[in-house]
């Protein structure tokens, strides 16, 4: 589940028109989610207000063993406006699962955003800031966030800690969307990493298609193949890394289940990993992982699902299943018969992940174990269980 | 200044310190390009030992040593270690990093896992070595500099040049690390491990299944050239085939007669309270500002630590060599032939080694000798080693007999803990001429009964520690008991004289000064006096009494653990 910040800053991209899809680091998100998801540790609380719609803040209360902190804030230029309220939140806004990959969006022209008064310009540029202190570690963790234009986006990021080398990090991404394609360019600071990511969709133009299909629907392809790659240079230890990849997913306008294929490569250390995710029914979303590395002939397998339990709602349901479909029915809106989602994944060396989430009147809960059967003498490796309220 | 030790032993058995080896290295934190467990598989010290040179002696007391050495090694030791490693830098990068501003690479920081074999060989090692050891806290084993000079890495990825260099240069750079911060950190907590109580019972366990395996003897074979203390080549027939050496390669040089006398008159300066101690400029030794403890043997268990294998196998003074041939020689020794020394041998040699040793050959007898140097005036001046056997020296004998006097109240509350070892008290009583030197080893014999003594020894009073050094000795392995026990016997008799009537024996057969000797017989006159009282009053022999003398004494005296 994501907490209270991670939450407003996808309201932010999604307010800001950006599409987090469409970017080679979240080729593979739908497996990642299904597959790769964190069990929580120990207890911990969170406590978060919008108290605007531009501001926000977040204090963590955490024990696993020692009882440690965080406290957060963030500003928006942005007015949020979506529901972060925990009694009115929608569930899927902050469970991550089966991704599905919307139609591509032609990026807004540049003078869209041009706002002339008394003839001077005095539109702005989206911003996000955002700081998190972690208190006994003395940890700062600090975002800033910049729409540059419709297409470009700049996201820098730095933490601070003394236990690092030379006393922190900062990541400097600037990202490209143009719809087609979108390139993302990086600098670490940490031993000057070089890095460059881009992500090629095939199909249709965005910034011409309107124009062309328009008039022939049934020929609107249902899927997506898009091909991406990645590389990066360490300047300072003169080491890299590449990998390329390939996806396949149905668009919305399938007619059968939606499903997203992906296949990655890293040629330099002969990774092969491919993913197979499946949206068997509105409750329901199954992957699968298998990686193979064709030098050591290492493999790895997991499975992982994620099912949405809701209530029956008992002796109404025959007039429920009566309702014409136009008809307004806020329960399904707002997931108020969703008892709880559960996230399970195993592997080949019986590893297991469950995860069950949910909301409790005001309170979003999340209850997580990892089990390893193979360790006889600690099959509980982690259990946990998070509580968020947000007003 | 000229030390011996034996290097043989070492080599025989180290699959007790690849095990050790092999926790170490993955009781700390790795580094994360390694992704598994790190395996010794073969580790050799190779038949060529280190040398060692005495610099420096600062402390020198029952209970305290602070020396300084100078180390050079150019064998022919290797080790072998097997683990795994990531091999993508950007996994290992990464896997460091908070995630936060990680660029959360899609693939590119795929994990490859490589085994790794790595032999380290061609060690080439000078340093200078500071050794403290305090019985309170503990052994320190300090490098004054960086002592890796050279080393050859040699691993599965030497085809390829970068990866080889790079290992070289990681594994330099870690044994670095290993030898200036790790290995004293690591020596100290052993050291610390070994004394105190709740870890020895742990060690008690661990050893037990050694034990029944026959120890190793470091001094199986006789040395092609084995000299006296004064440098005269020792007859075999008389000096028994006890003392060491491996192969005729391995010649040991005849320390100096004078560097000897010089030592000696040391000791010596401890144990008699002699007014007039040998004139050693500049040196202020503590043993004279505090009382020493009367639990001799206290040395010991640093010499033994097992961890400290090669360290410590250089370390022998010469005055631990003296004494090694003359209690090498005597140990064969029978009994009979003089049988009221034979009861005097007992405490020293029991307290520092014989234990494990004499475990497997009962019948030996071992005696504990004193190279007493100061009888040449006498005539007698001939050492022990050579001449024990057929003309026992009249100084010896009565220091001896002193020490029994001590030990005696020593034995026998241990005595009443358990019908075992009472069994063997009574055997000893029987046999004047037992050799007390057996009493540690029966600990090892007895696993069961190590635990009471140690219970007891940790809650009764001080003397009874020895039991406690005794079982820490045979935890440390085998190989090592074999250096460090002579030396102890060393120590020990000498700690002895301070407070025991021994003095006055010795005083007798030594003719100092007139004056000397007055003093010593007024001092010993008293020391006697008062280890008569303690006698009387902690040896009950075969009463219930024996129990609430010493509960009497725990409350006088704190448990040796808080000694310790």
């Amino acid at each position: 589940m994501l907490d209270f910040m991670e939450h407003v800053q996808t309201a932010f991209y999604q307010a800001s028109h950006w599409d987090v899809d469409n970017s080679y680091g979240t080729l593979n998100a739908t497996a990642r989610a299904l597959l790769d998801f964190q069990t929580p540790r120990g207890l911990r609380l969170q406590i978060s207000s919008l108290a605007a719609p531009n501001f926000a803040t977040s204090y963590t209360l955490g024990s696993v063993g020692v009882v440690d902190g965080s406290v957060s804030y963030l500003y928006s230029s942005l007015p949020l406006t979506r529901e972060f309220r925990t009694s009115n939140l929608d569930l899927h806004h902050v469970i991550r699962g089966y991704r599905h990959v919307q139609e591509l969006r032609r990026p807004d022209e540049d003078w869209w955003w041009e706002i002339w008064h008394g003839g001077k310009r005095i539109d702005r540029r989206d911003t996000l800031l955002y700081g998190r202190i972690f208190l006994p570690q003395s940890t700062l963790e600090a975002l800033y966030l910049r729409r540059l234009s419709p297409t470009r986006q700049l996201k820098v990021t730095a933490v601070s800690d003394s236990s690092l080398k030379n006393g922190g990090t900062i990541l400097a991404l600037l990202q490209g969307d143009f719809g087609k394609y979108s390139t993302e360019y990086m600098y670490s600071t940490d031993s000057g990493l070089l890095g460059f990511r881009g992500l090629y969709n095939f199909g249709p133009d965005p910034r011409v298609a309107p124009t062309v299909s328009v008039h022939d629907v049934g020929e609107r392809a249902h899927g997506r193949f898009s091909a991406g790659a990645e590389l990066y240079y360490g300047v300072l230890n003169k080491s890299g890394g590449i990998s390329t990849g390939l996806r396949f997913t149905t668009l919305p306008n399938h007619a059968g289940f939606p499903y997203t294929m992906t296949l990655t490569l890293n040629p330099l250390m002969g990774n092969l990993s491919s993913t197979y995710s499946v949206k068997a029914g509105s409750n329901l979303a199954l992957c699968s992982r298998l990686d193979f590395n064709f030098y050591s002939y290492e493999s790895d397998l997991q499975f992982g699902c994620e099912l949405w339990r809701r209530r029956n709602h008992g002796d109404v349901e025959w007039a429920i299943k009566k309702l014409r479909p136009d008809w307004k029915r806020p329960s399904a809106a707002r997931d108020d018969d969703v008892s709880g989602i559960l996230k399970a994944r195993v592997d080949n060396k019986w590893r297991i992940g469950v995860l069950w989430e949910g909301r409790i009147k005001e309170l979003l809960f999340t209850v997580g174990a990892s089990l390893d059967l193979k360790k006889r003498e600690q099959i509980f490796r982690a259990v946990g269980i998070e509580l968020q309220y947000s007003s | 200044m000229a030390f011996n030790f034996n290097w043989s032993p070492l080599i025989a058995d180290t699959s007790r310190a690849r095990d050790m080896l092999t926790t170490a290295l993955n009781k700390s934190p790795k580094p994360p390009i390694i992704v598994d467990d790190i395996i010794v598989t073969e580790l050799n010290l190779g038949s060529t030992p280190p040398e060692l040179e005495i610099l420096e002696i600062g402390d020198l007391a029952e209970d305290r040593f602070r020396g300084i050495f100078k180390m050079s090694y150019t064998g022919d030791a290797f080790l072998t270690l097997k683990t795994k490693v990531q091999a993508n830098p950007l996994n290992t990068y990464l896997s460091t990093k908070p995630s936060f501003a990680s660029p959360e690479p899609l693939a590119a920081a795929a994990g490859l896992t490589i085994p790794l074999q790595i032999t380290l060989s061609d060690i080439r090692l000078s340093g200078f070595v500071i050794l403290v050891f305090s019985k309170q806290k503990g052994l320190t084993l300090v490098f004054r500099n960086d002592p890796l000079e050279s080393l050859k890495v040699s691993s599965t990825f030497d085809s390829i040049p970068f990866v080889r260099d790079y290992l070289q240069k990681e594994i330099e750079g870690q044994l670095r690390v290993l030898f200036m911060e790790d290995l004293p950190a690591i020596i100290h907590r052993l050291s610390l491990r070994l004394w105190s109580p709740e870890f020895q019972e742990l060690e008690e366990r661990l050893d037990a299944p050694h034990d029944t395996t026959t120890p190793v003897d470091a001094l199986a074979t006789n040395p092609p050239d084995a000299v006296d203390a004064f440098g005269n080549p020792i007859d075999d027939q008389t000096s028994n085939a006890t003392l060491t050496l491996d192969t005729a390669s391995e010649i040991h040089a005849s320390f100096s007669k004078k560097n000897i006398l010089r030592l000696a008159a040391l000791s010596e300066s401890q144990r008699t309270l002699s007014l007039f101690t040998p004139g050693i400029f500049e040196a202020v030794f503590r043993a004279w500002a505090a009382h020493p403890e009367p639990t001799s043997g206290a040395v010991t268990p640093a010499l033994t630590l097992s961890s400290l294998a090669r360290m410590q196998s250089g370390f022998a003074s010469i005055k631990s060599q003296a004494s090694s041939v003359a209690s090498g020689s005597t140990g064969q020794d029978s009994h009979s032939s003089r049988p009221t020394l034979a009861s005097a041998n007992s405490v020293s040699a029991g307290l520092s080694l014989g234990a494990g040793r004499f475990r497997t050959h009962p019948i030996r007898k071992r005696k504990k000798r004193v190279v007493d140097l100061r009888k040449q005036k006498d005539g007698t001046e001939d050492s022990d080693a050579s001449t024990t056997t057929t003309t026992p020296t009249v100084s010896t004998a009565p220091s001896e007999n002193a020490n029994v006097i001590m030990e005696e109240p020593l034995a026998t509350p241990k005595a009443s803990t358990d019908t075992l070892w009472s069994q063997e008290q009574s055997e000893k009583i029987s046999e004047p001429a037992a050799p007390t030197g057996l009493l540690p080893a029966a600990p090892l014999s007895e696993p069961t009964r190590a635990p009471l003594l140690e219970k007891r020894s940790s809650s009764s009073r001080p003397p009874l520690s020895h039991a406690r050094i005794r079982s820490t000795q045979q935890a440390s392995s085998p190989l090592f008991r074999s250096l460090s026990f002579d030396k102890i016997n060393q120590m020990s008799s000498s700690a002895k004289g301070t407070i025991s009537p021994p003095c006055d024996a010795s005083i007798a057969s030594s003719s100092g000064g007139i004056l000397e000797q007055a003093w010593m017989l007024k001092m010993a006159q008293e020391i006697a006096r008062k280890v008569q009282e303690e006698k009387s009053r902690g040896f009950h022999p075969g009463t219930g009494g024996l129990w609430a003398t010493s509960s009497s004494e725990d409350e006088l005296d704190a448990p040796p653990a808080y000694h310790a």
